[in-house]
């Protein structure tokens, strides 16, 4: 994934000026910094669910800029996994169905795509709440249920923003160990956080934000 | 106060959308009620209303003026019992030329009753002059004629004078029309005097009129003060309105109908898209109730949320409905001589004030359960569905080999029923109101069509010369229509009043003679069957209620001291002709030598089809120049007013219904902004979201688009037979059966239409909708 010059405006206000960044496949990126500083906003040019206003995004060699709005969805689709700090669950559907969800979107058939859905959910330990809906689910779980969804598809990157920001203490490590569990299986991550803790545990690299712009950059010691 | 004021102003801010369909709807609908309340209004006994308000004449009275003066007719004014008077206006009868091409009422029969009258104005019989100007000097005149539809015609100065034989050149300046029938036509006393007025004309006003008893004996008291021998001739106000009633009170039925209907839609409509703006407020509610604000403040929020709008829509819509309903009504009044309607300021009040005050009611019932709920309930009724809605279904169909985004619509009713029902309850209103409403135009045409047989006869002839009459003999005639290009069938028809034995009014037959098969009189039939030996009758079911007879039955008709027993072999429908058939040979043996006079015969003609009507009305003027031909307009001028009234209602509630409808369809996508920001987020493309959202209500369309319409036609087949029951007009079946397969499948398809239309924009929004937005800020 490539951020090259990427300056974001709404009206006045510059919410990104000029960031650069790459991320390897295979790597675990954390960014880092004060609420307002940008870091969710260039989450969102790499999701391809906003456009910047100069500069360009590419990942996995598709430069997001030349695609209308049905590419993105595509693109979305099949190269991205989302999870976020609310779960963004759809109340209407069953744990199961909300995971198979995105399989099915792609023209999957459903006896596939819920058959997946139940295997992803198993290694989430989770198999046993597949028929409960959102609703029910604790925030841990929710959140376990929200990475099956986004882990349906086999994304090239995942996508974390706040991942453990809604959860108790006890929920956020299980979703941290699954996050870095992921990584060692050779998923590539990009991790959004106030967290250091869920920085130091899940990500290899953490890139500093202030202002809109990239201010540091190390490589991390993943705590044990 | 003020904070709920800023709360208030804040959520009518951050919902504008919302905000303006409501003000849209209120608009709407209060322009509907207001028509339709001016409709009720001008509905209950218009010939009375317009009567009023012309003044009109209690008796219309001519003296001889060889008996008695103007001095002592002035002084009839004073007599006890009389409340007011109009006159002496000196009055004449003329001859109208032959031939006289000037098609109006009065002036092409072969003679017309002129009075000598300075000013329309007056303390009696104040005439409508809806075109042109009054008749002030010699040489013009003012003709008493019910305005066209539209008021399309007769400017000032009709380049058609009209030639009195022996006398002057008349100008037409004017056209007026007078409830009372005082005159055909109004010239200047001036004028008058030239013609040499052969009767004095005193207008009447009494203190009691509401029996012809009343009416009697004030013309008794007027008879007794004067010499004997000096009343020529009276004309109660009651037998006008006999006239009038029995002509247009057929209509009002239907009116009152639309009324009813409009004001049942609007106000079901008003409680439907205000109580869905509140249930969709509901976690709004809550956040309040947790930031500090008390139940009572929170319901106060949101009452003065929704009158906002309502307020504003209300005003604007009683404006609306005001100014565009009194043209309206007028011309759909004032066309059958009832007057300019004006609406009464109660009507305007009672929209003004009713609207918000119905706006409040229906926001407060879903605002009362919110401040019931505790704040975290609030929020997850507001935001979250309850858990296992429709899940069968929702399984049932996501296992389905419909694409994702058709099987997630289909299942998104059933997620949240009140939603759904509230939606529903749209779709159904706003189809069953145009099914109705249609059904409704089509039963009055119809009527119309049967009533006047417009489609089989398209040519009437009448003789318009005395004189050429004379010379006519309707079997002749009819062999010379009947022979010109085009002609198919020819029947000739005659109206004579006969009596009935045992009964004391008059029956007025109508004697036909020539083929009658296929000249539509078999489509009036509502029991029995057609004549087929002159020994037999038809009578409308009116005239056999009153006679206390049925078919099968016999009654006895006298004429001029003749007297024949005749079998009764069919009951028609009645209403605008609400008299009887029969044979034109039963005349001769009911009174043989009774005097038929040629200029009271009609002759009405069927044309093949593709023949050219203007062709064949020359033909017949060229061959017989003492006949004056028309076209069967088909339609009459008052059916064409009502057709258009209920065309423009239905148009008119059907808009209110899609409102209805598109704003439920708002605050569905509204309230799913998240969702379809997350769906979004996980690959749904845009044109995936405007498919689940159209697919949502194009399924609540189609099932309520069916129970619509079946709703509609029961409405109808209900009220139909209900209006028929008050005009005392038995309707054919064929008034009835209406529907074709193919106006149901339109019907159907409204529902399903009014969804997409409806769905399709807040769609097409919502797939619009700023992804990163969305999901940051809900």
């Amino acid at each position: 994934m490539r951020l090259d010059g990427v300056r974001k405006e709404y009206g006045e206000t510059v919410a990104l000026d000029g960031v650069s960044l790459e991320i390897r496949a295979g790597e675990a990126v954390a960014v880092m910094g004060p609420s307002g500083c940008g870091k969710s906003t260039m989450l969102n040019m790499v999701a391809g669910l906003d456009r910047p206003t100069e500069g360009s995004v590419s990942v996995n060699g598709e430069d997001l800029g030349r695609l209308d709005e049905t590419g993105l969805a595509l693109f979305r689709r099949h190269r991205i996994g989302m999870i976020f700090q609310f779960f963004n669950l759809l109340d209407d559907l069953p744990a199961l169905d909300n995971v198979a969800l995105a399989a099915q979107l792609t023209g999957v058939r459903a006896s596939q795509a819920r058959k997946r859905a139940l295997e992803l959910l198993d290694e989430l330990g989770i198999a046993g709440r597949r028929d409960m809906y959102p609703s029910a689910l604790s925030g841990g779980e929710r959140q376990r249920v929200a990475v099956a969804r986004a882990l349906m598809n086999r994304p090239a990157l995942l996508l974390a923003d706040e991942p453990t920001g809604a959860l108790d203490s006890v929920a956020g490590e299980q979703v941290m160990d699954l996050l870095l569990d992921l990584n060692q299986i050779g998923q590539t991550l990009l991790i959004v956080t106030h967290d250091p803790q869920l920085a130091a545990r899940c990500a290899s690299r953490l890139v500093e934000f202030a202002d809109g712009r990239v201010v540091g950059e190390r490589s991390l010691e993943r705590a044990a | 106060m003020k904070a709920v004021w800023r709360a208030a102003r804040a959520a009518v801010r951050r919902r504008r959308l919302q905000t303006v369909v409501i003000g849209l709807v209120l608009t709407f609908t209060t322009a509907t009620i207001v028509l339709a309340l001016a409709l009720l209004e001008s509905s209950v006994a218009p010939f009375d209303r317009a009567f009023e308000a012309q003044r009109g004449a209690h008796a219309v009275v001519a003296f001889d003026p060889a008996v008695v003066s103007a001095a002592e007719l002035a002084a009839t004014a004073e007599l006890p019992g009389v409340k007011a008077v109009a006159g002496p206006f000196g009055q004449t009868v003329v001859a109208t030329p032959p031939g006289n091409e000037l098609r109006v009422p009065g002036f092409g029969g072969g003679r017309a009753t002129l009075v000598g009258r300075p000013a329309p104005d007056g303390s009696v019989d104040e005439p409508d002059l809806w075109s042109g100007r009054w008749a002030t000097a010699p040489g013009e005149v003012v003709l008493n004629v019910l305005p066209p539809y539209g008021n399309g015609r007769a400017p000032e100065g009709d380049p058609r004078p009209i030639v009195v034989p022996g006398g002057p050149t008349l100008t037409i300046v004017g056209y007026a029309s007078s409830l009372s029938a005082t005159a055909d036509g109004w010239v200047s006393p001036e004028q008058m005097d030239a013609l040499a007025p052969t009767a004095t004309q005193m207008l009447y006003r009494f203190d009691d009129s509401a029996s012809q008893a009343d009416v009697d004996a004030g013309m008794a008291a007027v008879a007794g003060a004067l010499p004997g021998g000096a009343v020529l001739a009276e004309q109660s106000y009651l037998t006008v309105k006999d006239a009038v009633v029995s002509g247009t009170g057929q209509y009002m039925p239907f009116l009152v109908a639309f009324g009813l209907l409009g004001l049942a839609v609007a106000i079901l409509i008003v409680a439907n898209v205000i109580s869905g703006a509140v249930v969709s407020g509901f976690r709004h509610i809550g956040v309040l109730k947790a930031i500090g604000f008390t139940p009572r403040q929170v319901v106060a929020v949101y009452l003065v949320m929704v009158s906002v709008p309502a307020v504003a829509g209300a005003v604007v819509g009683t404006v609306i409905g005001h100014f565009g309903s009194q043209p309206l009504l007028t011309t759909a009044f004032r066309g059958v001589g009832l007057g300019e309607v004006v609406i009464n300021p109660w009507v305007d009040v009672v929209a003004v004030v009713g609207m918000p005050l119905l706006v409040l009611l229906a926001a407060l019932l879903p605002a009362l359960r919110a401040h019931r709920l505790p704040a975290a309930q609030a929020i997850s009724a507001g935001s979250a569905p309850r858990p296992g809605r429709g899940r069968r279904a929702q399984l049932w169909l996501s296992g389905t080999r419909l694409p994702r985004s058709v099987s997630l619509g289909l299942g998104l009713p059933l997620v949240r029923p009140a939603r759904t029902s509230l939606t529903m309850a749209a779709v159904v209103l706003g189809v069953m109101t145009v099914t109705f409403a249609s059904g409704l135009v089509a039963s009055v045409t119809e009527y119309a069509k049967v009533a006047d047989r417009s489609e089989a006869v398209q040519v009437y002839a009448h003789p318009v010369d005395p004189e050429a009459a004379e010379r006519m003999d309707s079997e002749s005639v009819r062999a010379t229509m009947a022979g010109l290009p085009g002609a198919a069938n020819v029947v000739a028809e005659v109206f004579i009043p006969v009596s009935a034995l045992g009964y004391a009014q008059g029956v007025d037959i109508e004697f036909i003679q020539g083929e009658t098969a296929g000249m539509g009189y078999t489509e009036q039939l509502v029991g029995g069957r057609w004549i087929e030996a002159p020994g037999e009758v038809v009578f409308s079911s009116k005239l056999l209620r009153q006679l206390g007879k049925d078919v099968g039955e016999h009654v006895t008709l006298t004429l001029n001291g003749g007297r024949k027993d005749v079998l009764i072999v069919g009951r028609m429908m009645g209403g605008v002709l609400d008299n009887a058939y029969a044979d034109w040979d039963l005349l001769a043996e009911l009174a043989p030598g009774h005097e038929v006079r040629p200029d009271w015969i009609t002759y009405q003609v069927q044309l093949d089809e593709g023949t050219d009507v203007e062709g064949y009305l020359a033909a017949v003027r060229a061959a017989e120049p003492g006949l004056r031909p028309e076209a069967n307009a088909g339609l009459g001028q008052y059916t064409v007013t009502v057709i258009s009234l209920s065309t423009t209602l239905t148009l008119v509630l059907g808009t209110v219904a899609a409102l209805g409808v598109f704003n439920t369809v708002v605050l569905n996508a509204r309230e799913r902004r998240r969702d379809l920001g997350m769906l979004k987020s996980i690959g749904m493309t845009p044109r995936q979201v405007v498919a689940m959202m159209v697919t949502s209500m194009a399924a609540l369309g189609v099932v309520g688009g069916i129970a619509g319409v079946l709703l509609g036609i029961l409405v109808h087949r209900q009220v139909v037979p209900i209006m028929g029951e008050a005009s005392q007009i038995e309707l054919p079946p064929v008034l009835l059966d209406v529907w074709r397969p193919l106006s149901l499948t339109l019907l159907s398809t409204a529902g399903v239409a009014i969804a997409v239309f409806g769905a399709y924009i807040p769609a097409r929004s919502a797939a619009r909708l700023p992804i990163a937005e969305v999901l940051h800020n809900e």
